[in-house]
């Protein structure tokens, strides 16, 4: 059975919509700012924030501007929004969705949080009511008018590749016909915080690869595909769904092996259960987050797949921010558009190899027939994801 | 010296939630990292780097550049001797 | 379909915790929940050996780890964001305990995490049950745990939940294989999200295939996302003993509506 991918959906920092994103990004446009706008307390770090507050963003989704959902499901709306559309009608399909997320309602918990640590009878309860992860799962499929088989996947940075991974299985197992798949997160304090507290956020903005790399950016958004089994389709599918695993790195809660074990394990399963050879990639979307660690265990792991022929790859985080446990979505949206348009996304701020790889990313927007793609998405508790998209 | 170690070690076994370990268990000149000793890890450091800033006003910007201060309580107790506010 | 091979709980585990996690780095880190749901993962497996021969791990939780979450909340709270300790913001994490688990065995297998509120345990069996139904998995390890706190507690209390119901918490891990070995205890037939609640007589007619089945709706107060596991538990030991079919029936403060179905072998 062929799955195809029939629609995408996407907000970052870069903006509401694929075409937003496209033209950011051809002018070779960052959207990391210096500082948030909206977070609830300042931030010294720069972010990935998509320019809209809740109200315009609820208004845009088609919500009052009074609306009551939390941000990731606002977010979530607006992508999915756009990718079912972008799909076609599909009445008579069994839609489904996976959504991945890892903060959930978390920006607004904090708020709440806030007021009722200084009295537990203090808070507004409408404030941690969308608290858990389902939650902007269930609004999304409640607004987008999804009835099929939804759940919620949390796997950190790597939710929505998952999401994807559980989406396929889905389709080929006959619980739906198409199902919408990706992330959404949203910053907060919590994982502003967090990443912070493990002195990976970089100061500046984030530099993927890089021998220099300080760490990396946060950022928020969403990112959806549309899988649909192939006979179902009422139009040209952008590309194939050819592939993906999931390993466990299995080495430390949070940080990678030297060697990238389940990275390599994750992308070296995906091309034997595909079929396809290492040479028959023609880009690689990395995670690349522009942490010491992520980049060279990442580095690592491609070469020694690829041996000395590493294909053209590049991170779009410098562009995005990391985005957690959107990213996957984001970047399969990337990885679809790079198969549809036959070009490749640049990696920002690359200056100096790393030495102990000597890898050089794609650093300048680059036209090529592209026929394989593969994204990675790599999380903590080792969690290791591949995807694999191919032109036919 | 022999009460900042003392009290290093109390914060250690505190911070770092070393369960069934004594302050007295710790051997100051033993390695904190790695397999040796006391086996601590990269989320360990972060927390020593809390520590130093928290107790004695000592702020360490990666544990990368830490690495020879970590070595072992002695060595943590001389850096701080040194450079505590 | 899928066999079920073992079933473990927070209520039946024999091992103590340092036999569970032998590395003391691993456990001095995890809160009572990730304790709790590590060491019922490792009853259900027979121990290392046990998950080293997994396929798959696939973990459910409603809330995920709340004291974690909460702890560093507070924390940010009381400092303004800063000077924070990495550890709770590390272990809030929702795939914290899939992840825990893993690192005992080093078993780099895949590793999936579901956080849909009461329909977290199924969505953990589904994937289970389609990654068998599949052949990329011979035994796949699928659990479910949620945690109850103060804070949660007097949140929903807030809320209201607690007038008809009581709070609870738990942990339960089950092990399920393709086919049928000498050592199954029964199987699962089916695992359904309804799109809306059914009464008894409307799920036997539905669901029951022999007449001396049951048909197991919510039999008490106790109500938390990942509830259902435990009553999968209580059904699988009740099929053990001989009861041929028992169509277990969910719901999460009358909403959200599951339906999983044992029979015996």
């Amino acid at each position: 059975m062929k799955i195809a991918v029939s629609g995408i959906g996407i907000v970052s920092c870069l903006g509401i919509g694929m075409e937003a994103n496209r033209a950011a990004i051809s002018r070779q446009e960052s959207g990391i700012v210096p500082k948030s706008r909206f977070l609830s307390a300042p931030s010294a770090f720069p972010v990935g924030e998509v320019p809209f507050c809740n109200a315009d963003l609820a208004l845009r989704a088609g919500l009052g501007e009074r609306c009551l959902y939390s941000r990731t499901a606002l977010l979530g709306i607006l992508a999915v929004q756009e990718a079912l559309a972008d799909s076609g009608e599909g009445k008579d399909l069994r839609t489904g969705l996976v959504s991945g997320t890892s903060v959930g309602g978390m920006d607004r918990t904090e708020v709440f949080y806030a007021d009722y640590l200084s009295d537990p009878a203090h808070g507004r309860l409408r404030d941690v009511a969308m608290h858990d992860c389902a939650a902007s799962t269930l609004a999304i499929a409640r607004h987008c008018g999804i009835e099929g088989y939804t759940t919620t996947i949390s796997t950190a940075c790597s939710s929505a590749a998952n999401a994807i991974l559980a989406a396929a299985r889905l389709i080929r197992c006959g619980i739906a016909d198409r199902v919408v798949a990706g992330g959404t997160d949203v910053l907060s304090l919590f994982t502003l915080g967090g990443f912070g507290s493990l002195m990976i956020l970089d100061k500046k903005p984030c530099r993927p690869f890089d021998a220099d790399r300080a760490g990396l950016n946060l950022g928020e958004g969403a990112g959806y595909i549309v899988l649909q089994r192939e006979d179902t389709l009422q139009k040209e599918p952008y590309a194939y769904f050819a592939g993906g695993e999931n390993a466990n790195d299995a080495y430390h809660q949070t940080a990678s092996s030297a060697t990238g074990e389940g990275c390599y394990k994750a992308m070296h399963d995906t091309l034997r259960k595909a079929g396809v050879a290492a040479s028959q990639i023609d880009y690689v979307n990395a995670h690349g987050t522009g942490t010491l660690n992520n980049d060279l265990s990442e580095s690592r792991a491609l070469c020694r797949l690829f041996g000395d022929k590493v294909p053209p790859f590049s991170s779009t985080k410098g562009f995005t921010g990391h985005t957690l446990a959107a990213a996957g979505g984001i970047e399969a949206v990337f990885s679809v558009e790079a198969l549809r348009r036959g070009v490749i996304y640049p990696n920002l701020n690359f200056f100096r190899p790393m030495e102990e790889t000597g890898l050089v990313p794609v650093t300048e927007s680059r036209e090529a027939p592209l026929r394989y793609v593969l994204s990675n998405s790599l999380g903590f508790g080792g969690n290791c994801t591949a995807l694999l998209f191919s032109k036919n | 010296m022999e009460t900042l170690v003392r009290e290093l070690k109390e914060h250690l076994i505190r911070e770092l939630n070393l369960e069934d370990i004594t302050p007295e268990d710790i051997d100051s000149k033993a390695p904190l990292f790695g397999d040796e000793g006391l086996g601590l890890d990269s989320i360990d450091a972060l927390e020593i780097i809390l520590i130093l800033e928290k107790n004695y006003g000592i702020k360490l910007q990666n544990s990368a550049e830490a690495k020879p201060v970590f070595y072992s309580v002695e060595t943590l107790a001389e850096y701080i001797a040194k450079n505590r506010r | 379909m899928c066999y079920i091979e073992a079933v473990a709980t927070h209520l039946n585990l024999t091992h103590d915790i340092k036999e569970v996690v032998p590395d003391a780095t691993l456990r001095r880190r995890m809160s009572r929940i990730v304790k709790m749901a590590t060491a019922a993962a490792f009853e259900c497996t027979g121990g290392v050996q046990g998950i080293a021969a997994l396929d798959a791990i696939v973990t459910a939780t409603g809330l995920g780890c709340l004291t974690d979450s909460e702890r560093f909340l507070e924390q940010i709270h009381r400092t303004g964001g800063q000077m924070l300790n990495p550890t709770p913001f590390i272990q809030s994490t929702f795939n914290t305990v899939g992840a825990q688990i893993a690192l005992l065995a080093k078993n780099r297998c895949y590793n999936m995490t579901y956080v849909h509120r009461s329909r977290s345990f199924e969505s953990a069996l589904t994937d289970a049950m389609l990654q068998l139904k599949e052949g990329d998995a011979r035994r796949v390890l699928a659990g479910a745990f949620d945690e109850n706190t103060p804070t949660q507690h007097h949140i929903m209390e807030r809320m209201g939940f607690w007038r008809k119901a009581e709070d609870g918490e738990g942990a339960v891990f089950t092990l399920l294989t393709a086919e049928a070995t000498a050592n199954s205890m029964a199987r699962v037939s089916r695992v359904e999200f309804l799109s809306s609640p059914l009464s008894e007589q409307q799920c036997r007619e539905r669901y029951a295939t022999c007449s001396d089945g049951q048909v197991w709706r919510s039999l008490d107060k106790t109500v938390y996302p990942c509830r259902s596991a435990l009553r999968f538990a209580e059904a699988v030991e009740e099929v053990r003993k001989g009861v041929p079919e028992i169509v277990v029936y969910n719901e999460y403060f009358g909403k959200e509506p599951t339906v999983i179905v044992l029979q015996c072998l």
